[in-house]
C-alpha cells in the first residue's frame, strides 16, 4: 500500500542514487525486499538499511536529479569537441588507409597533398591541439601588427577535416604505436593504419629546475593565444628566457608593442650562436629605442612566484621582477612514441633523406619531428616539399624524391631584419667580421667562407 | 591450395634460471590439471577455489615480485598469473588480488605487520585482496572515499562500507584505504589518508554476500561493512598514503597485464582447437589466431621489458605501463570476441569456455583501472603545463 505523507503529493517524489553502483532508491517503489514499504522517504529509511544490489551504506546514497543527467551529458558533447567523432561512429577498432599524428602545419599540408594525389583514400587525423590552422610566422609579430590572437586562425580543424574529407580526432594523444601490426593507440582508441604519418612536430625545451606551469612559449597557437589573453592590453614587464630566432623575434614584437622586455641568454649577445659579434651588436643598436634589456653571459638560477609576479635570480646576482616569463631557450622532439615503437632515432625520427621514410617502410615523418643524417630543421618552407613527397610515395609514385638543401632565413626583429642564407658551420668563425656594405643596397653583408667558397652569408636591414 | 593456418609447437619456456622455470612449470602445471578440473564449477556454480590457491602459493606464484629471497621479478609474477588466467580468469583475478595485497605488506615497511603476513602471504598460507578500487577513484576525484577514520587512544576508529572486495573469506584480509576525519567536525581532512590491513574476522567486520556476477563468480567477493573497527599500530600500511602510492602504482598497474596475457592466450588456444575442422571458414575472420599470437607475443616482450624497472617513479615509465595495460584490454576483448566467432555455435554453449572467456575479457577491460579510466589518466598525463 502507497503511504504519501501529509502534505506531499506523488509529484514531491524523490530518488536517491547508490553513489557505488548506481541503484536508484524511488522513495514511490520502497525497497519491499528488505521490508521498506512503497511510499518510505529516504530520512525514514532505518540507518542500518543498505544498498540491496552492493551493499554501501545509508550514507554512500546522495539525492538523484534525472534532469541532471541529461543535462550534463549534453553539455559534455558540445563541450569537448568530440561533435566530429560522434558523427563517425565510435568503433573498437578505426581502420584508415592513411593516419596522421598532429594537426600542425606539417599534418595538414599531408592531408591536403594526400587527398590532392588521390581523392578515395581514406585517412585520419589524431591530433593532441584543437587542430586549427594558422600561419605559424605571424606570431612572431601579431602584437605590432595589432593583430589579435584568435584571428591568427584561418581556418578550424573541424572545417578544415570536412573540406579535405578526413577523419578529424581533436584532443586525442598518440600513445603507443606497434609498426609489427600497424597499430596506434591513442587516448579515443586504436587505429589500424596502411601508412602512418608522423608529424608530430616539437616542443618547447624547459630548464630542468622550472616547470612549464610558470611559463609561456609560444611554439603553437593554442599556448600563444593564452599568453595574449595574460597580457590584454596592459603594459606588462615580460622576462623572455633564450635570445634565438623566436626569443629575439618575440621581444622585438613585445617591445614594440610597449611591453618591457628582459631578454635573457648564456650567450653574450643576441642570436650570439648564429651571428658574428658585430651582426648581433647591431641589432642591439636598432633596438635602441626599445624596451629591451638585454642580460647576456648569465644563467638563469632559479625562480620563484611572489603573488602575481615571477622573482628570477640570475647567475650575475641581479633579480629581475616581472609579471610574465616566456621560455624560449629551444625545441626538441619529444622521443617517447618512436623509440618505444623501436623505430630509428637519430636528434628525431630518422627518415631517408629522399623518400622520407623511417625505419618501417610504411611508416613516414615530416617536419619539426624528423631528423635528416641526424639533423633536425624546425622551418616551414621544407615542410611542403616534404608532404608532396610523402602524398607520391604513398600514392605510389616511388621514384618522386625530397631534395634537403638548405635555406634562407629571415629573422623578423622589424627594427633590424636579417636574412641568413646557406649553411652556417661554426658560428664563431666568421672571416669578415666587419662586414662589408653592399653598393648595390647599402645593406651591411657578412660572408662566412670554407674551402674558397661562401658558404653562409648574412644581410642586414 | 592450404586455408588452414598450422598451430605453432607447444611453446616451450625459454628461463635460463632453474627455479624460474620450476616455479613457471609448477604454476603451469596446477593450472592445467586441479584449475582446469573446476573451472567450471567456479563460473556456474561460485565454486571459490581455496585449495588451488594454496597449492599455486606453494608452487610460488605468489612471491616472485616480492623480496623474500633477496631477488624480486614482476616478470615471473605475471607469467605465473597469466598462465593461471589462461584456463581461469577469475582465479588469475585473485592471483593479482593476493599479489597486490603481497605488494602492500611488503612496502608498508611494518616491521609488525610484514613479520605477521608477509611468510604466510607469499606462500600462499594465508589469501587477502584489495580494496583500492574506491580510494583510487576517490584519490582522483572520480568517488567519495567510502570508510572513514578517526584517530582515538591506541589507533584508529574505521566505519563505513565497501563494496566488492575480492578473494576474501573469513579468516582473509585486504588491503585498503580510508579518509581521517576531524575529530570535532567529523568532516574528511584533505590529504590525511590511512591505508591499513583489514581481516574479515575483526570485531566489527561483516561481509555480506553481493549479486551474482556476469562472470567473475568463485573469486570470494564481497561488500565489507565496518563499525568501529580499530586498527593499531600492527596493521598499518601508510600513513602517508601519497608517498606509498606514488612508489607502487606502476607496479601494481603492471601486474594486472598478466590477466589480460592469459585470457588472451586462452582464446588463441581455443581458435586452434577448432582450426582443422573450422579453418577453411574462418579464413574469411579478422583476427586469426597466428595474428593475434604475434601481437600477443610483442605486447608479452614490451611487458616482460617493463618488468624489470617496476619501481621507475618517472612520468615516461609510467605512460609506458598505462599503455600495456590499456593495450592488454583492448587485446583480450578483441581476441575473446574473435574466438567466439571462430568457435561459432560451439562456443555459444553456455558450458563453453569460449563464452566464458568472452566475460572474462569484459572484466579484464573493466576492473580499475578500466579502459576509459586509463585513457582518461594517459590524456591528463599528456596534457601541456601552462601558467594559465
Amino acid at each position: 500500500m502507497e503511504v504519501i505523507p501529509k502534505g506531499q503529493s506523488k509529484q514531491d517524489w524523490l530518488t536517491y542514487i547508490c553513489k557505488a553502483c548506481g541503484l536508484l532508491y524511488k522513495e514511490e517503489e520502497g525497497d519491499p525486499d528488505s521490508g521498506i514499504a512503497p511510499g518510505t522517504r529516504f530520512e525514514d529509511i532505518p540507518d542500518d538499511w543498505s544498498c540491496p544490489l552492493c551493499g554501501v551504506s545509508k550514507e554512500d546514497f546522495e539525492l538523484y536529479d534525472a534532469s541532471d543527467a541529461v543535462k550534463i551529458s549534453g553539455g559534455a558533447c558540445i563541450k569537448s569537441a568530440l561533435v566530429v567523432n560522434k558523427a563517425k561512429g565510435w568503433t573498437a577498432l578505426k581502420n584508415s588507409d592513411v593516419v596522421i599524428i598532429g594537426a600542425g602545419k606539417a599534418g595538414w599540408q599531408a592531408a591536403q597533398a594526400l587527398r590532392g594525389a588521390n581523392k578515395d583514400i581514406s585517412i585520419s587525423i589524431v591530433t593532441a591541439c584543437a587542430g586549427d590552422l594558422y600561419e605559424k610566422p605571424m606570431i612572431s609579430v601579431a602584437v605590432a601588427k595589432q593583430i589579435d590572437a584568435k584571428s591568427l586562425i584561418k581556418e578550424t580543424g573541424v572545417e578544415a577535416a570536412a573540406r579535405l574529407g578526413v577523419n578529424f580526432y581533436a584532443n586525442t594523444h598518440a600513445i603507443g604505436l606497434s609498426p609489427q601490426t600497424n597499430q596506434l593507440r591513442t587516448t579515443r582508441g586504436t587505429f589500424k593504419f596502411g601508412n602512418l604519418i608522423i608529424a608530430q612536430g616539437s616542443k618547447p625545451i624547459c630548464m630542468p629546475n622550472v616547470s612549464l606551469k610558470d611559463c609561456w612559449h609560444v611554439n603553437h597557437v593554442e599556448s600563444y593565444t593564452k599568453l595574449r589573453a595574460a597580457l590584454q592590453d596592459t603594459n606588462s614587464k615580460i622576462a623572455i628566457i633564450g635570445a634565438g630566432l623566436i626569443g629575439c623575434e618575440l621581444a622585438n614584437d613585445l617591445a614594440m608593442a610597449g611591453h618591457d622586455i628582459e631578454l635573457i641568454d648564456l650567450s653574450s649577445l643576441p642570436l650570439g650562436r648564429l651571428l658574428p659579434d658585430l651582426a648581433s651588436k647591431k641589432l642591439l643598436q636598432a633596438w635602441g629605442g626599445l624596451p629591451i634589456k638585454f642580460h647576456g653571459g648569465v644563467k638563469v638560477d632559479d625562480i620563484a612566484s611572489e603573488n602575481t609576479m615571477k622573482k628570477i635570480n640570475l647567475s650575475s646576482g641581479d633579480i629581475l621582477q616581472v609579471d610574465h616569463i616566456v621560455m624560449a631557450i629551444g625545441l626538441k622532439t619529444e622521443p617517447d612514441l618512436v623509440k618505444n615503437a623501436k623505430l630509428d632515432w637519430n636528434n628525431g625520427l630518422a627518415v631517408n633523406p629522399k623518400t622520407l621514410q623511417s625505419s618501417a617502410p610504411n611508416i613516414y615523418g615530416l617536419g619539426d619531428c624528423i631528423s635528416i643524417d641526424g639533423e633536425a630543421s624546425r622551418y616551414i618552407e621544407p615542410i611542403l616539399r616534404q608532404a608532396d613527397v610523402i602524398a607520391k610515395q604513398i600514392c605510389g609514385q616511388k621514384d618522386f624524391y625530397y631534395e634537403n638543401r638548405a635555406l634562407p632565413i629571415r629573422v623578423k626583429t622589424s627594427s633590424l631584419p636579417i636574412r641568413i642564407e646557406g649553411k652556417i658551420h661554426d658560428a664563431g668563425n666568421w672571416d669578415n667580421e666587419k662586414g662589408a656594405k653592399d653598393p648595390a643596397t647599402g645593406k651591411i653583408i657578412f660572408n662566412q667562407w670554407h674551402n674558397n667558397q661562401v658558404q653562409a652569408s648574412i644581410q642586414l636591414g | 591450395m592450404n586455408l588452414v593456418i598450422d598451430p605453432p609447437k607447444e611453446s616451450t619456456i625459454s628461463i635460463s634460471l632453474n627455479d624460474r622455470a620450476r616455479v613457471l612449470n609448477g604454476v603451469r602445471e596446477i593450472s592445467q590439471t586441479d584449475l582446469a578440473a573446476i573451472v567450471e564449477a567456479c563460473d556456474q556454480e561460485g565454486f571459490y577455489p581455496e585449495a588451488v590457491l594454496k597449492k599455486l602459493g606453494q608452487a610460488g606464484a605468489f612471491s616472485a615480485h616480492l623480496d623474500v629471497d633477496g631477488e624480486i621479478d614482476y616478470g615471473l609474477a605475471i607469467q605465473c598469473m597469466s598462465e593461471v588466467s589462461r584456463v581461469c580468469g577469475s582465479t588469475g583475478f585473485m592471483v593479482w588480488c593476493q599479489d597486490a595485497c603481497g605488494l602492500y605488506i611488503e612496502s608498508s615497511g611494518n616491521s609488525l605487520l610484514m613479520n605477521d603476513l608477509l611468510a604466510s602471504h607469499g606462500s600462499g598460507q594465508t589469501l587477502g585482496g584489495t580494496g583500492l578500487s574506491n580510494p583510487m577513484k576517490a584519490l582522483t576525484g572520480i568517488e567519495t572515499m567510502y570508510l572513514k577514520a578517526e584517530k582515538v587512544d591506541g589507533g584508529y576508529l574505521v566505519n563505513g562500507t565497501l563494496p566488492w572486495v575480492s578473494n576474501l573469506g573469513q579468516k582473509h584480509y585486504f588491503g585498503t584505504i580510508c579518509n581521517v576525519v576531524d575529530s570535532t567536525t567529523k568532516e574528511p581532512m584533505p590529504g590525511h589518508e590511512l591505508m591499513f590491513m583489514l581481516h574479515c574476522d575483526a570485531p566489527g567486520v561483516e561481509l555480506k554476500e553481493c549479486p551474482s556476477f556476469s562472470g567473475m563468480e568463485g573469486t570470494g567477493t564481497y561488500a565489507i561493512s565496518v563499525k568501529n573497527l580499530l586498527i593499531a599500530e600492527d596493521k598499518i600500511i601508510a600513513k602517508s598514503v601519497g608517498v606509498l602510492l606514488k612508489k607502487i602504482k606502476s607496479a601494481f598497474i603492471l601486474l594486472q597485464t598478466g590477466m589480460g596475457l592469459g585470457v588472451t592466450q586462452g582464446a588463441i588456444d581455443s581458435m586452434w582447437k577448432v582450426e582443422k575442422q573450422l579453418g577453411h571458414v574462418n579464413q574469411y575472420l579478422e583476427d586469426r589466431p597466428d595474428e593475434l599470437q604475434q601481437e600477443l607475443d610483442d605486447l608479452t616482450e614490451n611487458i616482460m621489458e617493463l618488468s624489470k624497472t617496476p619501481y621507475d617513479d618517472s612520468k615516461e615509465y609510467f605512460i609506458r605501463v598505462l599503455d600495456a595495460r590499456l593495450h592488454t584490454s583492448e587485446l583480450a576483448l578483441r581476441s575473446a570476441q574473435s574466438a567466439l566467432m571462430h568457435q561459432g555455435a560451439r562456443g555459444y554453449l553456455m558450458c563453453s569456455e569460449v563464452q566464458r572467456r568472452v566475460r572474462e575479457s569484459h572484466f579484464v577491460a573493466i576492473v580499475t583501472p578500466a579502459i576509459k579510466h586509463l585513457r582518461w589518466e594517459l590524456a591528463s598525463q599528456k596534457a601541456e603545463l601552462s601558467p594559465a
